[in-house]
């Protein structure tokens, strides 16, 4: 198709009519500024071109100029496949449709009407809008591709008819005529089964073979358990046949053991027999042994007891001389042992006397130490006094000395300060009127009506403020005045500075500093020395007190004055006190020798006298022990032969005992021969072969109860049928295997039907899409150099992204930048014209676009445009004309503002 | 002498290679013992002989034994049997059930020992386990008897080949063992035993129900008749069996060839009784497509059970009428390349999916154009 002319009138801004045309073949720009309506012609041309004439609704109902009762009106002049038409259309009001045809050198009306509308869209290959709104780009035709209305250059989707246009421009075939219903059906089986991304179906529209495996995986579980029931059945079966075989071996064993009992119950009886008949026979050989010991005993006792008896007379025969020799011996000692006690006794007291004389040495050596001690003490006393008396001075003369502290006369000095600096002021706030008459006057002060005599030579000055006024006598008045002044807040001051001057120096009795001063010093002396003094006193004392010193002193003085009672001669003559203890050490060597010998002989008596005490009482005791054997003897012998026989006749019975003895031995000997010949204990092994016979009885009772519940449990297992369960579950799992190999055999080949149409399809797309994508590479290649490398493209004709050499997969097209997606869709657009202008030069419509393309690359797109230009017609619109008067040959219209 | 000779029941058999028709077919097993117990009475004979495997497990439902009882019941004759390998003498066997003691007309043998008749004596053989290498008739010893000396058996005849041993019975085990007739079980097709005279004294009777495809000369019962001891006993297969179970084997190599096929099912009388499984292999010719689709239903409408199993067949590779009907484009690719794979595919599976493909598309490609 090819543009020559556009009249637009009544739309949107443009009120009134605008024509455009005639346009070259080759390349166009319509510029503008903003709002002047240079989309809107277009829009217009879009509207006559592919909508009906009698469209309504809000979206047409926008295009009238506002507030105006317009009705939009458009005229388009163009040639399609080799035919010159104008259409001409008006809508909403008055809304009519022509179209024309170019013959014989004019325009000539071809249909009008619903019939306008219609034909237009066969000619131009455009599709109905649906219902009656206004027709959107997918139903523009091959406009959707070249005509890219103000901002919409991105292409993301085409129309299927644009894409079979585009497909059969290229010269193939992809589905063939029915294609397209019989990839509705494909696509409609293959998502019985499978979802878009290839998956399997699940959920409510699953596939039909996962309900059948589902079903398989339940009867799966139902045969398992089948047969685990008839598993079970049989091993039951097995464990019915194995109690049975296991009571009849324990019967046949018991039935055997039986007889072995009987037989080791008749041994075991023997052997019991025998074994009390032993017993009896050692009991009888026990009792002969015992009375042939018991006679054979008596006889030795009675021997013993008439031995003890001759013993005994013997023993108390020399009993008693021994007594009596005893007796006399011990009385002499004990006279002996009486005189060596007096001896004793006396040579003791002479002890006494050593202890005075040790008494009167210790009085002597504490004399000694309590009258030194004493001397010391009474002149440590008498030093302390004197230093208490000085301090009791030092303190009256401090307290009697009335002196200021350091603050007190900085106080004072602040106070003369300020007393002076009051009185300067206060001098300086006043008039000072001096006289100094050459005789002797008198002069009268009027303001406080004094009068003062001044004497000739004498000179007298008046102060006051703010004047001061004299009179002198003969002479007249004298009124000074000078500056004023506040003297009163200096006199004020100056009270002031004098009140507390005096308040701080009233105890001191003077207001000089100085002397204050020196009142301070004196003071510090006199605390100076009392400390010094306190120090002294202090360390005098040290631990003690006055009243302890004194108290030691009198307690000394009393202990002297006892001794000096008691040894007066001390008085004139104190004592030596070795002297003293030399004497008393030789006294006391001589005593204590006396006393040593004296008690030495004292000992040996007495030890003399308790030695002959302990053998005579041993004599005694020995005779009364003699006596009591002698006794018990007697009545011993006396027991033993109260059965009045006689030693003879005792030994005759005592032979009899030992021949029964032997006898029984004999017996009882041959019981044990016999019982030696049963091997074992018979007892003993007839337990265990009870006990032997009650397990096996017992294994026999449980075989029968373990035969009884497996019966049992048989039967129930029996009556479950499980081999007919099992059957039917296998049955039903070969069914469903069957129709799971079927539905399996029916997706898969489904799936593979699908994926070899699809693989079909992407490989005849690919070769169709070559072309075009070798157009874009290169024309991209042109602009931004080989760095995006190849273009690719969708099925569709969408473009998808860029092929990048140094990649290795695709990049998308959102993934490139702003001004890269611009001239990717810009050239894409540019290049599908080409393959489309192979057939007729078509229009490619630019509105507004390259806003994001950068001056360099802008220069290669203009260069691109204008070689593109050779094949198709393009109009660009624009508000910067300036941009693109680098094509040379470009037709510029401007479009002049007629506002609405 | 005259007694009939039926074996190997099998009731209760699992029957998965007919899937949901299987308890039709178990059901037809009993239908099938009633008409043994009516050729009997028809027969006139005076017993009869079960050799074993009346049902095919002793956990068969407990029913189903009570039913099989009730039917051998109404013989009213004497009728003897032994356990086989399948419902073999064992704790819980089905022989424990109530119904053998109530039916006074039946003895089930439970040991090997001679059991003496007015005319004859039966030397019974049960088996008490499902395997054994030992020769289940070893004990008998006729020779010296006076009556004529029946066997009651359930092995292999020595000669079959089964793999290892299991109950093997010498192929003259009648003659040695000094019997007139040995009664034969476990095997379902009916076998004749000659001697070298060509007497036959021993045999199989065989199922007296069809069990599964392909199984030759079963669904009989056998009348044998002895008149007397030493004489070649008589035998007459009777058919008891009613279905009629047809594997299909068709080669493909003509276009419109499944026409005669499809003419030969539709031929089949009493197609209630059939179970038919028929194999395609060859050529897959595109005039052919409805023409299998017609097939298909056919058998799986018209029969007891039917199958059609496919997967041999090869779209013909050279059937331009496979790739002319569509346009060209991508299905027409797709078409080719989907020819293509079936014929040189790897393995059947592969072959199955890209022939079934191939039908696929065209089925739709139909459905567009409807």
């Amino acid at each position: 198709m090819i543009l020559h002319s556009l009249r637009v009138a009544h739309w949107r801004s443009l009120l009134n009519p605008v024509e455009l045309g005639p346009f070259s073949e080759r390349l166009n720009v319509i510029h503008a500024p903003n709002g002047t309506g240079k989309s809107s012609m277009f829009e217009a041309m879009r509207r006559a071109l592919f909508d009906a004439h009698h469209v309504s609704g809000d979206e047409i109902e926008s295009v009238r100029p506002w507030g105006r009762s317009l009705a939009p009106q458009v005229n388009v002049e163009f040639t399609e496949a080799g035919v010159r038409y104008r259409i001409e259309k008006t809508f909403l009001d008055g809304a009519s449709a022509r179209l024309l045809r170019f013959e014989q050198g004019s325009f000539q009306p071809l249909a009008d009407s619903r019939n306008a509308d219609t034909k237009l869209r066969e000619i131009i290959a455009a599709s109905d809008a649906p219902g009656r709104g206004l027709s959107k780009p997918e139903h523009w035709g091959l406009a959707e591709v070249l005509w890219a209305p103000q901002g919409s250059l991105k292409l993301e989707s085409l129309s299927s008819s644009v894409t079979e246009n585009l497909r059969a421009a290229l010269g193939v075939q992809l589905s063939g005529e029915a294609g397209n219903r019989l990839e509705e059906l494909l696509e409609d089986r293959y998502q019985t089964y499978f979802t878009k991304g290839g998956k399997p179906r699940t959920g409510k529209q699953a596939a039909p073979i996962l309900a059948l495996e589902s079903e398989r995986e339940r009867v799966l579980d139902e045969r398992r358990q089948r047969l685990e029931h008839q598993q079970r059945f049989e091993e039951t079966g097995r464990a019915v046949e194995d109690a049975r075989q296991k009571r009849s071996q324990a019967r046949l064993e018991a039935t055997a053991l039986r007889e072995t009992v009987i037989q080791s119950r008749q041994q075991a009886e023997a052997f019991v027999r025998l074994q009390g008949e032993l017993i009896q026979r050692r009991e009888a050989e026990q009792i002969s042994r015992e009375r042939f010991e018991a006679i054979g005993q008596s006889l030795e006792l009675i021997a013993s007891a008439r031995e003890d008896i001759e013993k005994s007379d013997a023993r108390i025969k020399n009993g008693k001389l021994l007594v009596s020799d005893l007796a006399s011996e011990l009385k002499e000692g004990v006279n002996a042992a009486s005189e060596a006690r007096q001896k004793r006794d006396d040579t003791r007291r002479q002890r006494s006397t050593l202890d005075d004389r040790a008494a009167e040495v210790e009085d002597a050596r504490a004399y000694v130490d309590d009258s030194k001690t004493h001397q010391t003490l009474a002149a440590r006393i008498g030093k302390l006094r004197q230093l208490e008396s000085d301090l009791n001075v030092s303190k009256a003369n401090r307290v009697a000395l009335v002196a200021p502290d350091d603050e007190a006369i900085r106080d004072v000095r602040k106070s003369v300060t300020a007393r002076e600096k009051a009185l300067a002021a206060l001098k300086a706030s006043l008039i000072h009127l001096t006289v100094e008459p050459k005789k002797k006057t008198t002069v009268h002060r009027q303001s406080t009506d004094e009068s003062q005599v001044v004497a000739a030579g004498k000179s007298a000055t008046f102060s006051g403020t703010p004047e001061v006024r004299i009179e002198i006598e003969g002479f007249g008045i004298i009124q000074a005045s000078g500056p004023e002044g506040d003297s009163e807040a200096h006199d004020e001051a100056l009270k002031k500075a004098e009140a507390k001057l005096s308040k701080l120096t009233q105890p001191y009795g003077t207001q000089d500093p100085d002397r204050l001063q020196l009142l301070r010093e004196k003071a510090d002396e006199i605390e100076r020395k009392i400390e010094h003094l306190e120090e002294q006193i202090s360390e005098l004392l040290g631990d003690d007190c006055n009243d302890g010193l004194n108290q030691q002193l009198a307690e000394l003085d009393a202990r002297i004055q006892e001794r000096l009672g008691r040894f007066p001669a001390w008085k004139e003559t104190p004592p030596n006190v070795g002297d003293l203890k030399s004497t008393l050490e030789k006294h006391r060597k001589t005593v204590e020798a006396a006393i040593e010998t004296a008690e030495d002989a004292f000992d040996k008596a007495q030890s003399t006298v308790q030695g002959l005490e302990k053998r005579h009482s041993e004599a005694e005791a020995g005779l009364k022990n003699a006596r009591f054997n002698l006794e018990a003897a007697q009545m011993r012998l006396k027991e033993l032969t109260k059965d009045g026989q006689s030693d003879e006749m005792r030994a005759q019975t005592r032979q009899e005992c030992l021949m029964s003895w032997e006898a029984a031995k004999a017996k009882a000997k041959d019981c044990e021969t016999k019982l030696t010949s049963i091997p074992g204990d018979p007892q003993k092994d007839l337990q265990k072969l009870e006990r032997q016979l009650k397990a096996l009885e017992e294994a026999e009772a449980g075989a029968r109860d373990d035969e009884k519940q497996a019966e049992g449990r048989l039967q129930t297992l029996a009556t479950e049928g499980a081999y007919s369960k099992w059957a039917a579950c296998e049955e039903k799992l070969a069914d469903l295997d069957a129709r799971i190999r079927s539905e399996r055999l029916r997706m898969e080949a489904t799936k593979l039907l699908y994926d070899t149409v699809t693989s079909c399809k992407a490989a005849i797309v690919a070769a169709v899409a070559a072309p075009v994508e070798r157009t874009a590479t290169h024309m991209i290649g042109r602009i931004v150099g080989s760095r995006l490398g190849t273009v690719r493209f969708k099925e569709n004709f969408v473009p998808l992204g860029v092929h990048p050499g140094a990649v290795n997969e695709p990049v998308d097209v959102t993934n490139l930048s702003g001004g890269e997606q611009e001239q990717l869709f810009l050239i894409t657009r540019l290049a599908l014209g080409q393959v489309l202008a192979k057939d007729e030069r078509q229009l490619v419509v630019l509105d507004d676009v390259l806003n994001a393309t950068d001056t360099g690359r802008h220069a290669r797109v203009l260069t691109l445009l204008e070689e593109c230009a050779d094949q198709m017609q393009i109009v660009i619109l624009t508000c910067h004309p300036e941009r693109y008067r680098a094509l040379e040959r470009a037709q510029f219209f401007e479009l002049r503002s007629h506002p609405a | 002498m005259k007694f009939l000779h039926t074996s190997d029941w099998q009731m209760g058999m699992k029957a998965e290679s007919v899937g949901l028709m299987a308890e039709r077919v178990r059901d037809e097993r009993l239908q099938a013992a009633r008409r043994v117990v009516q050729v009997a009475k028809e027969q006139g004979v005076e017993f009869i002989l079960l050799t074993g495997d009346v049902f095919e497990d002793n956990a068969v439902d407990r029913l189903l034994v009570r039913k099989v009882g009730e039917i051998i019941r109404t013989f009213q004759g004497p009728v003897y049997i032994i356990p086989g390998n399948h419902d073999l003498l064992s704790p819980g066997s089905v022989w424990e059930h109530s119904v053998w003691q109530e039916a006074t007309n039946i003895t089930v043998f439970r040991k090997s020992e001679s059991f003496e008749l007015e005319q004859c004596i039966l030397f019974p053989c049960p088996l008490q386990e499902k395997y054994s290498t030992k020769n289940p008739v070893a004990w008998i010893s006729a020779k010296g008897v006076t009556k004529t000396a029946i066997g009651l058996a359930h092995g292999n005849v020595e000669g079959i080949p089964s793999g290892e041993p299991d109950y093997p019975i010498p192929r003259d085990a009648a003659a040695r063992y000094g019997l007139d007739y040995l009664a034969l079980g476990h095997w379902h097709s009916f076998a004749r035993y000659d001697d070298a005279e060509g007497q036959c004294r021993m045999a199989y009777s065989g199922t007296h129900e069809t069990t599964k495809f392909g199984e030759r000369d079963s669904g009989n019962a056998v009348i044998v008749e002895i008149v007397q001891r030493g004489s070649p006993p008589k035998l007459t297969p009777v058919k008891t069996g009613r279905l009629d179970w047809r594997t299909i084997e068709r080669t493909i190599d003509q276009p419109n060839s499944l026409e005669a096929l499809l003419e030969e099912l539709a031929s089949i009388t009493q197609p209630d009784g059939v179970l038919v499984r028929a194999f395609l292999q060859g050529v897959l010719f595109p005039e052919d497509r409805k023409a299998l689709v017609r097939l298909e239903e056919l058998l799986a409408s018209r029969f007891l059970f039917g199958v059609l199993e496919s997967s041999c067949l090869i779209p013909a590779p050279d059937g331009e009428g496979w790739i002319e009907s569509l346009a060209s484009g991508s299905f027409r690719e797709a078409a080719i390349k989907l020819r293509s794979q079936a014929a040189h595919a790897v393995n059947s599976d592969e072959r199955a999916v890209a022939t079934q493909a191939l039908l696929q598309l065209f089925e739709l490609h139909e459905r567009s154009r409807a």
